[in-house]
């Protein structure tokens, strides 16, 4: 069975010729179509939780409105269940493919419970009047985000994290096969970050929704993504810049280094072990580590933070070794003398103290 | 794709709130409305005492022949009036604070009125030396229809031309800027032309714009009624498209809404409302901004559906209070009701927004 419920067929988005939106009021550009990325072929499946990645300003929210309808693409084609985008009337589309945005709801006063039955308009008559079955279906998509608590406040009353689940429950309240969301966890703290992933993915997991969403958080994409579709700005002649898009799991992506070329950038480097992106720190010095667990790691990193280049073993002059175990343990620096810091604080004021020193230091650029 | 649904009641703690207001409150304005209305027949310069008012309206006469003729050539066409334009106002100013997301839209603010009176200044001012105000109002039905097809229009222009700016800039601020200089530019074409115009034409210009309940009688207070009764017809018509604009274009577009069709019904219904009754009346401030923030903090709604009648409501009650006080009971003068309804308004939306304070979280 093909469960594909989304796809493109060589795809180009961008913005057609004398639509330019912005202020720069530059005509001959202005009068050229900007296409964003061209050939695109993308799947979304049922039950699939795929993140946008990319740079800012390589398409991702070109590529989410086209998808959703809003934007019309400028070559190629979008099916949706199976039928074309501009093929699909406004109603039919509203109940095939439901969006969160970033944009900022004029909530008046409106209350959470009334905001989420909007979600409905696609299904109701001209006066707007919910059937009971609107009703049940609105309720469970409150019970489903978990924002039974605060259906009767106002939009107006609620937290940054509140608000997203109400937004996710009204898309849910659609009733859509395809959900697309816009930066869902931005400006929300860990636990409603978590939270928020944690809700749409158990809906793709649960009630089988495709759901696209996409994010500048790598750390949480890398874990919970289905897919990824990596948006990366390549050069193209003419200085212009567009974008290819790669689809692909989390992990190959990583392995293929398309992650790290997608967004490098002077002074950050991509670490394969983490899987995350940190800085690079201009080595001062060069140091050697021994020892290996938990109190290895977190040295190196404190090293590293202030501004050394870690080697393994005790070849370079300045050296320090991990001794003992976890919570008795200590610290033993070589410098031609050698101390012992008990605490990881102490090695660090060690170290800073210190300095390169003249007699031991093999100074890195 | 269907979604489950759990059968039994998940989780219980708090009641499933209510999407529609009480009743109640529909109610007592109802009651508000035909309290006012038969208080503005009653008082007025000359003292009738209300057993004779309640008399002559029931159709069983009265002592003086000529109260008769006050309550029912006078007074009635005038609280009709009232109620009409109360109620054309408010929802047009309601539609037009959810269209531009705005809280400080309205006929007066964006130009609107300045467009109906536009509209009126080339009528009156153009048609010589021989009509004025009095002569086209007493052309009758004809001369009303020509007052307010000219409203329409320079109302409408100005919305076209406002919108239009809207399609490009999406900045309310700004939006609300441009629709100020536009109305601007209307005044000051009027001023041109008024500058070279008699000043007899003059006079009747600067009265009309004083606004006036009083001038709309018989035939044009039909002409007033089903221009006002269509222009509401097609507002509430498109409650649960406004309803969708709440949560802006986009959300509006990605749940089916054709925002094409609900722009171009907005535009459609405010220049029939805002415009005929500017046209009749004279430009009527204030109404329209703050029937719609009053409805609003005292319904705890932002169902269209309900603000709309509420709104008629709202509006109708205000405008009788403030033609009762524009008459001033008791006395021969009576106020220009233009100056009244700013006089008596301003404070209570003032006084609204300090108490509920949510004009902001309304539209931030």
């Amino acid at each position: 069975m093909n469960n594909s419920i989304l796809q493109t067929r060589d795809l180009a988005i961008g913005y057609p010729a004398g639509k330019r939106l912005g202020m720069s009021g530059n005509r001959r550009s202005g009068n050229r179509s900007k296409i964003v990325a061209e050939g695109m072929s993308l799947e979304l499946r049922e039950g699939e939780l795929v993140c946008l990645l990319g740079p800012n300003g390589s398409g991702k929210s070109t590529l989410m409105r086209t998808l959703a309808g809003v934007q019309k693409p400028l070559g190629g084609e979008v099916l949706l269940s199976g039928t074309r985008l501009e093929r699909l009337s406004a109603r039919d589309g509203a109940r095939l493919l439901s969006l969160v945005l970033t944009d900022k709801v004029l909530t008046g006063n409106l209350s959470v419970y009334a905001l989420v039955a909007l979600g409905r308009y696609p299904y109701t008559g001209w006066a707007g009047n919910l059937s009971p079955r609107d009703e049940a279906v609105v309720r469970h998509a409150i019970e489903t985000t978990g924002t039974r608590m605060f259906a009767h406040r106002h939009l107006g009353d609620l937290s940054d994290g509140e608000r997203q689940k109400v937004m996710i429950a009204r898309a849910i309240a659609q009733d859509t096969p395809v959900i697309m969301l816009d930066e869902p966890t931005a400006h929300l703290d860990l636990p409603n970050r978590l939270e928020i992933v944690r809700l749409l993915k158990m809906l793709a997991r649960e009630q089988k929704k495709a759901i696209v969403l996409s994010t500048h958080e790598l750390d949480m994409a890398l874990q919970t993504a289905d897919r990824i579709w990596l948006m990366r700005p390549v050069d193209a002649p003419h200085g212009e810049r567009k974008s290819s898009i790669v689809s692909g799991i989390p992990e190959s992506l990583v392995l293929d280094g398309q992650l790290e070329q997608a967004f490098r950038r002077k002074g950050f480097e991509f670490d394969l072990h983490s899987g995350s992106f940190r800085f690079r720190h201009d080595a001062e010095r060069t140091i050697g580590l021994v020892g290996d667990g938990v109190r290895a790691y977190w040295t190196r990193r404190a090293l590293e933070r202030i501004g050394c280049r870690v080697v393994p073993g005790t070849a370079v002059p300045q050296h320090v070794v991990v001794a003992g175990e976890n919570g008795t343990g200590h610290w033993q620096f070589f410098d031609g003398s050698t101390r012992n810091p008990h605490k990881l604080q102490a090695l660090s004021d060690v170290l800073t103290a210190v300095g390169v020193s003249a007699s031991s230091g093999e100074v890195v650029r | 794709m269907a979604v489950r649904i759990s059968g039994a009641q998940a989780s219980d703690g708090h009641a499933w709130p209510l999407l529609s207001p009480k009743a109640g409150m529909l109610f007592v304005l109802l009651l508000a409305l035909l309290l006012l209305f038969l208080l503005d027949i009653v008082l007025g310069s000359v003292p009738i005492p209300l057993e004779s008012v309640i008399g002559i309206l029931l159709g069983r006469g009265a002592e003086h022949p000529a109260w008769e003729k006050i309550i029912t050539a006078i007074r009635l066409p005038k609280a009709a009036t009232a109620v009409i334009a109360g109620a054309a106002l408010s929802v047009s100013g309601l539609q037009m604070q959810t269209l531009f997301r705005n809280p400080l839209a309205g006929p007066s603010v964006l130009g609107i009125s300045a467009g109906a009176s536009l509209g009126v200044a080339v009528v009156m001012l153009a048609s010589g030396g021989a009509a004025n105000a009095f002569a086209i109002r007493q052309l009758g039905f004809g001369g009303s229809w020509l007052i307010v097809i000219a409203a329409t229009l320079g109302a409408m222009a100005v919305l076209l031309i406002v919108l239009g700016i809207a399609v490009r800039i999406r900045d309310n601020v700004v939006l609300l800027i441009v629709g100020i200089m536009v109305g601007n530019i209307t005044i000051s074409l009027i001023s041109i032309w008024q500058y070279f115009s008699e000043p007899e034409q003059i006079q009747d210009y600067l009265i009309w714009t004083f606004g006036s309940l009083g001038g709309v009688l018989g035939p044009q207070l039909a002409v007033l009624g089903a221009v006002v009764a269509l222009g509401l017809l097609v507002s509430f018509s498109a409650s649960k498209s406004l309803n969708v604009l709440l949560l802006g274009e986009n959300y509006a577009r990605s749940l089916g809404m054709s925002t094409f069709f609900v722009r171009v019904s907005v535009i459609a219904a405010t220049s029939l409302l805002a415009g005929s009754v500017t046209g009749f009346c004279g430009p009527i401030g204030f109404i329209g901004i703050a029937v719609p923030h009053l409805t609003r903090s005292m319904l705890d709604t932002s169902d269209h559906r309900f603000l709309m009648p509420s709104c008629c409501l709202v509006g109708g009650i205000l405008m009788l209070a403030c033609d009762i006080v524009a008459q001033m009971p008791g006395t021969r003068t009576t106020l220009p009701i233009n100056a009244v309804t700013a006089l008596i308004g301003s404070p209570v939306v003032i006084w609204v927004i300090m108490k509920q304070r949510n004009l902001k979280s309304s539209f931030s």
